[in-house]
């Protein structure tokens, strides 16, 4: 047994192949997911029980539940539903890329519409009290008073999901992709060689979410000038 | 207007107020003139803020009536708006938009609300910074100043509004000793000026100068209300000259 | 429905081993953690190194290619050292049960370093000194003060540690453990009803995580029994 420099050095460019995917899934999926997001936190704060309730419970199944089971119902179980068949989104259902973003995306729009939340129950009361005192209305004060405030607070607990999610890409390999882990799950098939692949790949998942990490922080320094020169 | 005073801008009527089952106000009967200047004083949590949280309805209270400036404050929206844009308030521990720099903290209601231009908003806002002395602070955040600055600013952007009446729910209180007067001296300023005040507040000497009635309040009630010389030098009620006591003993 | 029936009690101990392998990883995770938070607050700096490269390496990667390293690396080790005895051996692995439960631990016990580290510093030094100021020992105070302290602080994220436990024993299907998602791909094969077979799957871990959340729930209410308002 010795590690196989020379593979390790064939490999990765092959690995990399499939960055593009890993990297496709993550963008999508975490735009399409912070849009669902938004809108599953202002049907949960609206105060109207027919709108927040399904938001509960699509937050609890959706949080309650392995990843790679809600792949695989949606992967492998939806074809069995005659009506989803028939429907307008067969075409995207029935590529496992399709059905790869549907999942992560649904997945992790529960968890950022919990974070989101978090944000907004963060902001200091006495703030939008004082915005109702100077006359400014219920979404004037949402928008320009919690609105920013939540961001900022959230923004730490968005990174770490952000880097969730894009662990969660690889399981994309489990539905045929040949993303970065697909294409090294092959690789080692015919090799058989994990310590030197799999390796390899993890230290490159470690600078993507090294880069991760490093925007968000960018970003949070951005946004915390008003805090950080305090006297 | 009900069968308060027609001078009275601000009137209650039996106004109670419930927290679950706590009855912080009860029957509270108050009329303010216009200019007049009210300092609201008692034991900590004897009621003082809730009063003036219901004036401008951040609290509703659950029976009696409150009447601002002619609006009657009820469920309707529009009153109660009406009523906020009227009324200026400063809290005790500033509340002043940590994201927005100074003058953006007092151009947004005026933007939002009264519809104002920008350049209008940023006149204004300035003209107000000046009165409060501290136009050079104007591009900080908030986090950037000291209390005593950050309280001034507050007063200034509640004044942005031109507010007819204005509401000081013990605007010292956070404050370090050093910087009480440079608050007080803006509100002195103000009561000159013939604004309508109701403040909040333990600092008595203000009381003294300011006031053309105090208020005791306990434990939600209104135990006393006289002139201030009266008020100190003759009070009425064993429970004022108690607390008075407490305050005025160092 | 009728597709369920003859599979129920092959769910049912698939429910087992998940519920298993829950319990040996919790307490693998607990022991990962409590060494990880201990080599982070040592003085020794080798130890905090390698308690950082721990931490930055199992949270900064795919759990699935943990998972695979772990299982496929031990397998080639363990068959290479079996070859060196008897060279006809093919194939010797660690069962999927063993791989995969400290493959889970290890990840999630890279959290709970965090975890426990937080809350270790999160104890007010005050108390601390109290206690030593009212003449208890190090150990009384330790005992009796810091560990009550820790446990309060680390309850909530370690019960999102644990609901990350029991949805990650749904990878080690992935290698082969038959539990209840290695049961329904089984079912799939006879019945060709996947949507039902996975929800069933789904069902289960929403069940398991129910039980977690409310555990924790109760947990945390006695360990702040001493904040309950006094009416
Ligand atoms: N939002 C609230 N919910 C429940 N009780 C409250 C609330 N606000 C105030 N109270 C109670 O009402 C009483 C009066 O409070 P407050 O008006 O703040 O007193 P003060 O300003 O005089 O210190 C206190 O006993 C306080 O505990
Ligand atoms: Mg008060």
């Amino acid at each position: 047994m010795s590690f196989d420099i020379a593979l390790i050095l064939d490999s990765i460019p092959k690995m990399l192949m499939g960055i593009g995917l890993t990297l496709q899934l993550l963008f999508l999926s975490a735009a399409l997911g912070l849009t669902l997001a938004i809108i599953l936190l202002l049907m949960r704060i609206s105060g109207r029980w027919y709108l927040a309730a399904p938001t509960m419970a699509y937050i609890y199944i959706f949080r309650g539940t392995p990843i790679l089971v809600q792949i695989f119902i949606i992967y492998y179980g939806l074809p069995q539903l005659d009506f989803v068949r028939d429907s307008i989104f067969w075409p995207i259902l029935r590529e496992p890329f399709g059905c790869a973003i549907l999942a992560l995306t649904l997945n992790t729009g529960a968890y950022v519409s919990e974070i989101l939340r978090g944000g907004v129950l963060g902001v200091d009361r006495g703030l939008k009290e004082a915005g109702a005192a100077l006359g400014l209305s219920t979404t004037h004060r949402f928008i320009y008073i919690t609105t920013p405030i939540a961001i900022r607070l959230a923004l730490p607990a968005y990174s770490n999901d952000v880097i969730s999610l894009m662990k969660s890409t690889a399981l994309a390999s489990t539905i045929t992709l040949l993303d970065m882990t697909g294409i090294a799950r092959t690789i080692v098939a015919e090799t058989y060689a994990p310590y030197e692949i799999f390796m390899s790949l993890m230290v490159i998942y470690l600078i993507l979410t090294w880069m991760i990490q490093r925007s968000f922080g960018w970003v949070e320094r951005c946004m915390s000038r008003y805090v950080r020169e305090e006297v | 207007m009900n069968d308060g005073n027609s001078d009275d801008i601000i009137h209650l009527e039996n106004v109670n107020k419930f927290f679950g089952t706590f009855q912080a106000l009860k029957n509270i009967n108050l009329s303010v003139r216009k200019g007049e200047r009210v300092v609201v004083c008692g034991p900590s949590g004897s009621g003082k803020s809730t009063l003036i949280r219901c004036i401008n309805r951040l609290e509703e209270h659950n029976s009696g009536t409150i009447t601002v400036n002619g609006h009657e404050l009820t469920d309707d929206v529009k009153n109660i708006d009406a009523v906020r844009r009227e009324v200026g308030m400063v809290f005790q521990d500033f509340n002043l938009f940590p994201h927005m720099t100074v003058v953006k903290n007092l151009m947004l209601a005026p933007k939002l609300v009264r519809k104002s231009s920008r350049s209008e908003a940023y006149e204004t806002a300035m003209r107000y910074l000046e009165r409060v002395k501290i136009p050079e602070q104007a591009d900080k955040y908030p986090s950037q100043l000291s209390g005593g600055q950050q309280q001034r600013v507050a007063i200034a952007r509640a004044l942005c509004m031109n507010p007819v009446i204005m509401l000081f729910d013990e605007p010292t209180s956070a404050l370090d000793p050093e910087m009480i007067s440079e608050v007080l001296d803006v509100m002195t300023d103000l009561a000159r000026d013939g604004m309508t005040m109701i403040c909040v507040t333990h600092e008595m000497g203000f009381a003294r100068s300011v006031a053309d009635n105090v208020v005791f309040m306990d434990e939600g009630e209104i135990v006393e209300m006289n002139p201030p010389k009266e008020f100190f030098d003759n009070p009425r009620s064993e429970r004022t000259r108690l607390f008075l006591s407490q305050v005025l003993s160092y | 429905m009728d597709a369920l029936d003859g599979w129920w009690d092959d769910y049912f101990w698939g429910s087992v081993v998940v519920a298993e392998v829950f319990v040996v990883a919790l307490i693998l995770t607990i022991l990962f953690g409590l060494m990880g938070a201990a080599a982070k607050l040592s003085g020794n700096r080798a130890a905090k190194a390698i308690a950082g490269g721990y931490t930055v390496v199992f949270r900064g990667t795919p759990e699935i290619l943990v998972l695979l390293l772990i299982y496929f690396g031990s397998a080639i080790t363990l068959t290479a050292i079996a070859q060196i005895f008897d060279p006809e051996i093919k194939f010797v692995d660690l069962p999927p049960f063993w791989a995969g439960s400290f493959a889970i631990a290890l990840i999630v016990g890279s959290y709970a370093t965090e975890t426990f580290r937080g809350a270790f510093l999160g104890v007010a030094p005050g108390q601390v000194e109290a206690a030593r100021a009212l003449g208890l020992s190090k150990l009384q105070t330790f005992v009796h003060v810091r560990i009550p302290a820790m446990w309060r602080l680390a309850l909530p994220p370690f019960g999102n540690h644990m609901l990350s436990l029991i949805k990650d024993t749904a990878l080690i299907a992935i290698i082969g453990l038959e539990e209840t998602l290695f049961v329904a791909a089984q079912a799939i094969g006879t019945t060709n009803k996947p949507f039902t077979m996975y929800i069933v799957v789904g069902v289960i871990y929403l069940a398991f995580s129910t039980v977690i959340t409310l555990t924790v729930m109760v947990l945390e209410k006695y360990a702040n029994r001493h904040l309950e308002i006094a009416r």
